[in-house]
């Protein structure tokens, strides 16, 4: 049996009194397409963050390609250049381009030479169709094309694995398609990655599994058929729906074919 | 003719007054490099450094903050006399930068802390260690942010520099006194020697502000 990429077991995290991950256990297989769901404030920003440590858990483990990783030990940084993040806010460093934005990564972390840094950049611009951008400061692009640069941003690092937390949900409606176009394009590319997102019409079209955590465990997993069509919780259903009917892309057609 | 012939020795004096002009920007100069140097360790100290380090910084900013300068300078001459035979001219340009230090450090924590904390976690999320991130992200915009106020810091260290005539050290201000005594035409004089001051800290200031627009980043 082939490893999974990625696998939690048991991961827990209290913010003082606040418990928000209460167990939480999942894997990703290479090549997998994972959304996570779940109402607001139910940890799955935290879930993200702790798979790159940005937060730390409290307990539990987490295996990046079969090897467990040692918080006290590891060294973080050989860890999250193979773990990408893109961000709800972009992030990207206000006072560099957007080639820059993507060639940082590589020069600074990976001491790739300046001129080959920037030959990737260009690439990585190309791949989400912002070349044409390249000398533009984040202030002067629009929020969709600012998240597709933090996606070539992350892709330049060539992570094994994408984290996307809610990458569309600070963007105004009508740019919300350029940027799932190119996270499409990036699975069927067959890159694993892991999105919190109620983009509804993603899910169901390009994800391998969804996961609906509520309550800081996984409520439910399952393929987007099962959890659209028949899940196994009645609150599942209810969730489902609740956000088709409230989701931007699927307003219009979400309801009638669940 | 008696009046004129006065105001006449002032203006012949003009030139002796400016050659004060070499210790005052030597002061200042000097003061404003070792002041941001330390102040920006201090601002690292007090908004990265944790617990120990950051209480350290803000006791000495509060310390130091609270205490006027030419106490400073005193402390430091005459205490500093008997450990460390400091020169006047050493002394001074200690005092500043020790003063200068904490104001800067305020300035600079600012900046620092305006910058969003997701710059930092973009940068760790690559791969970037807390040094990288420091200071390839965080500082180059903190930076640039900090200009303004930091201009305005360095116009008071100037002003501050006369503060040197107390150690009977020749800056500009101290010739102008002896100008002053010697003509018995304070007033003119002092008008002189605030005319030059001004000149000095609108230089300084437009020169900054260019250095801010031509590093300046669209928002
Ligand atoms: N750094 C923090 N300090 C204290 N509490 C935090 C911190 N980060 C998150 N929390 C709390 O943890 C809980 C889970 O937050 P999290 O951001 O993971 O939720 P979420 O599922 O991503 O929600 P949303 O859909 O609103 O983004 C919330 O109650 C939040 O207030
Ligand atoms: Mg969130």
């Amino acid at each position: 049996m082939v490893e999974p990429i990625l696998r939690i077991e048991n991961l827990y995290k209290n913010f003082g009194d606040v418990e928000v991950l209460k167990g939480v256990s999942l894997t990703v297989e290479e090549g997998e397409v994972v959304v996570i769901i779940g109402p607001s404030g139910t940890g799955k920003s935290t879930l993200l963050r702790c798979i790159n440590y940005l937060t730390v858990p409290d307990s539990g483990d987490i295996y990046f390609e079969g090897r467990k990783i040692e918080y006290k030990q590891d060294n973080l940084s050989i860890v999250r250049q193979k773990i990408g993040m893109v961000f709800q806010e972009f992030n990207l460093f206000n006072h560099l381009t957007a080639l820059q934005n993507v060639a940082i990564g590589p020069s600074k972390v990976k001491k790739i030479n300046k001129t080959k840094a920037l030959e990737l950049a260009e690439k990585e611009l190309l791949r989400v169709g912002l070349q044409d951008k390249a000398d533009h400061y984040p202030a002067e692009l629009s929020g969709g094309q600012k998240q597709r640069v933090a996606i070539a941003r992350a892709l330049a690092m060539d992570p094994k694995i994408l984290l996307f937390d809610e990458p569309t949900s600070a963007l105004d409606p009508e740019l919300t398609g350029e940027v799932l176009m190119v996270m499409k394009d990036l699975a069927l590319d067959g890159m694993t990655m892991m999105v919190v997102s109620h983009e509804m019409g993603f899910a169901r079209e390009v994800s391998d599994k969804i996961i609906f955590l509520e309550g800081g465990v996984v409520s439910e997993m399952g393929s987007p058929e099962k959890i659209f069509n028949n899940p196994d919780k009645e609150r599942t259903l209810e969730f489902v729906s609740k956000i088709t009917r409230l989701g931007p892309i699927d307003s219009s057609r979400g309801g009638s074919d669940i | 003719m008696g009046l004129n012939g006065k105001a006449g020795e002032v203006f012949k004096s003009i030139p002796y007054i400016l050659q004060g002009l070499e210790v005052t920007l030597k002061v200042t100069i000097l003061a404003l490099i070792i002041g941001a140097a330390l102040g920006l360790i201090l601002a690292l100290m007090r908004v990265y450094g944790g617990g120990f380090c950051s209480r350290i910084s803000v006791f000495y900013s509060r310390i130091i903050r609270s205490l006027p300068l030419i106490v400073i300078l005193f402390g430091l001459y005459y205490l500093g006399a008997d450990i460390l035979d400091l020169s006047a001219y050493t002394a001074v340009i200690l005092a500043l930068s020790v003063h200068t230090a904490a104001y800067q450090s305020e300035i600079f924590r600012g900046a620092i802390q305006s910058i969003s904390i997701g710059q930092m976690e973009a940068a760790l999320a690559l791969g970037m260690s807390k040094f990288q991130c420091i200071f390839s992200i965080i500082l180059p915009q903190a930076l640039r942010r900090a200009i303004p106020y930091w201009s305005n810091e360095a116009a008071i260290v100037l002003k501050d520099s006369s503060l040197a005539y107390v150690l009977g050290i020749a800056e500009l201000l101290r010739r102008g006194e002896y100008v002053s005594a010697r003509t018995t035409m304070p007033l003119l004089t002092y008008t002189i020697v605030g005319v030059i001051y001004f000149i000095l800290t609108f230089v300084l200031s437009r020169g900054l502000f260019f250095v801010e627009r031509k590093l300046s980043i669209p928002e």
